[in-house]
């Protein structure tokens, strides 16, 4: 009995475990982009505002975004970015007069990793799960669910 | 008069002609693997054309002052094109059409001096993009006093009507060598150095500017307080046409709670005048604070106060230009002009915004008009 429920409480945690890690965000890149390290959830954030933009190669980093509705978004943006969306499309919108360009938009994670895959530099963020084939992950950030919604 | 003999809207679209085949050239030539274009087009955002990436606003001016002619005007058909390439090849550019009278309005038929609009060359420059935050930049250039001038697209800013002091008294733009510095994770605050050694290029007529200058060079520095909050600090040098030398001191800062924000910016200048200007003035300041509240996503309301005492009694930039000839008053004694403005605002999306506000004259000799003015501005 007491064997059963020690296996039971493991295969909980296990499922725990697994449940919490589908909420993380995975960032991914194009394959030409190659760090030799994870990224930290401060890079990420200053790649997304714009403060960091070449990659250490001297190449350019081109953020990608899902739409505003996503709920993914929603997620990096406050677990990220810690931002709400109007005050950063008011940020982008001011750096892209001064010459910075904002993040590409794209409609789903499935154009966004076609994206990624084609541009070298590019770096976007999907729900973790499994890691796609044709881009490199930098980083897995633990990120706090806001509930409902999917990717 | 202008001291160059060729027409200045023949000028500019030289310059813009030359600076497009320079961007345009040099772009495709640089980067074998071009962005892909962005599936979507998100107003506000531009488009990509290969590397290019070609963006713009636009603002519709409706202006009512009491005195004077009324005007409905394209005050800004502004495109600015960027590529990203690397580090070393970052070109930006900016061409714009102003102070263009859409509608015949008033006793002459809007067939003023102004009105007929300008192609002016804003910006063109290079990036090169240097490790740790670091860039150099060459070209013409927007320069760093205060932040309305680093951000005075209309859709981007609070009002239709710009205070004097974020553009008159200083010099807005700088042609020649910048060196900027940002912080990846903004522990340290943001610097841009800047200098100026000739005439600015591609300068704006003089029916449309106040001062030309042959040379420019100063110092920005802001500190990030959060996001879009900030303090800044400016200091500038500049010796005009009329060899003028004035040293400009300035401060800035926004700062965002909850709805409201508030906003401002306050800039001294001495003035040293050639001996044979015969002007006593050496010391010019003005200054303005901005509080606005935002009613919900849509919606807010915003007003301005501000005090000049600087040179010049009227704006002249775009349909103000007009404003300026059309409600000309005499000087009183008292030069310290008092402006108050009170609007609102909607946006339907964050790209467009509409405005509706008053702008009342309470003190001294006018530096704006007094009335009624309304806009539609967007960035595309």
């Amino acid at each position: 009995m007491r064997r059963r429920r020690s296996l039971l409480a493991f295969l909980m945690g296990l499922l725990l475990s697994d449940l919490a890690r589908a909420e993380d965000i995975l960032v991914v890149a194009n394959p030409s982009v190659t760090l030799g390290r994870s990224l930290s959830t401060a890079d990420v954030a200053a790649i997304y505002l714009l403060r960091m933009t070449l990659w250490p190669d001297g190449s350019a980093i081109i953020p990608v975004n899902r739409e505003i509705a996503s709920d993914v978004r929603a997620r990096f943006t406050a677990g990220v970015l810690h931002q709400d969306n109007a005050s950063l499309i008011v940020y982008w919108n001011e750096m892209h007069f001064k010459g910075k360009l904002p993040p590409v938009v794209q409609e789903s994670e499935q154009a966004l990793l076609a994206f990624i895959r084609r541009v070298p530099g590019s770096v976007g963020y999907i729900s973790g799960g499994g890691v796609p084939e044709g881009v490199v992950v930098l980083a897995r950030l633990p990120v706090v669910a806001t509930g409902g919604g999917g990717p | 008069m202008p001291e160059h003999p060729s027409p200045p809207r023949s000028r500019s679209a030289a310059a813009l002609v030359a600076a497009v085949l320079a961007l345009a050239g040099t772009t495709s030539a640089a980067r074998a693997q071009d962005i892909e274009s962005v599936d979507s087009y998100v107003l506000g955002q531009g488009f990509n054309v290969g590397p290019v990436n070609f963006a713009g606003y636009s603002s519709v001016v409706l202006a009512a002052p009491d005195q004077g002619r009324k005007t409905f005007s394209l005050e800004d058909l502004s495109l600015y094109a960027s590529a990203h390439v690397g580090a070393l090849f970052n070109p930006f550019m900016e061409a714009e059409l102003t102070g263009l009278n859409l509608v015949p309005w008033g006793k002459d038929g809007g067939e003023g001096d102004g009105g007929k609009g300008y192609l002016v060359l804003e910006r063109l420059y290079n990036d090169i993009q240097l490790p740790d935050g670091f860039t150099v930049r060459f070209g013409k250039m927007l320069a760093p006093v205060g932040d309305w001038n680093q951000i005075h697209a209309a859709p981007l800013v609070m009002s239709t009507i710009r205070p004097a002091a974020t553009y008159r008294g200083s010099s807005q733009y700088a042609t020649g060598l910048s060196v900027l510095y940002s912080d990846p994770q903004a522990r340290w605050p943001d610097v841009q150095v800047y200098w100026q050694p000739m005439d600015e290029f591609s300068a704006r007529p003089d029916s449309i500017v106040d001062d030309h200058y042959r040379l420019v060079e100063g110092l920005h520095v802001s500190f990030p307080l959060a996001l879009l909050d900030k303090v800044g600090f400016s200091i500038q040098r500049t010796i005009d046409r009329q060899g003028v030398e004035q040293h400009l001191f300035g401060t800035d800062f926004r700062y965002t709670m909850d709805q409201w924000s508030l906003q401002g910016e306050w800039v001294v200048s001495t003035l040293s005048q050639p001996p044979s200007l015969h002007s006593t003035r050496d010391l010019e300041w003005s200054g303005y604070v901005a509080p606005s509240y935002a009613l919900n996503d849509r919606w807010s309301v915003y007003g301005w106060y501000e005090v000049y005492d600087g040179r010049g009694s009227m704006p002249l930039l775009g349909a103000t230009q007009e404003l300026a000839a059309s409600t000309a008053m005499p000087f009183g004694n008292d030069r310290v002009a008092q402006d108050v403005l009170a609007g609102f605002a909607f946006r339907p999306q964050p790209a467009m915004v509409f405005r509706l506000e008053y702008l009342q004259n309470v003190g001294g000799r006018p530096i704006n008009p007094t009335g009624l003015f309304a806009s539609w501005s967007v960035l595309f």
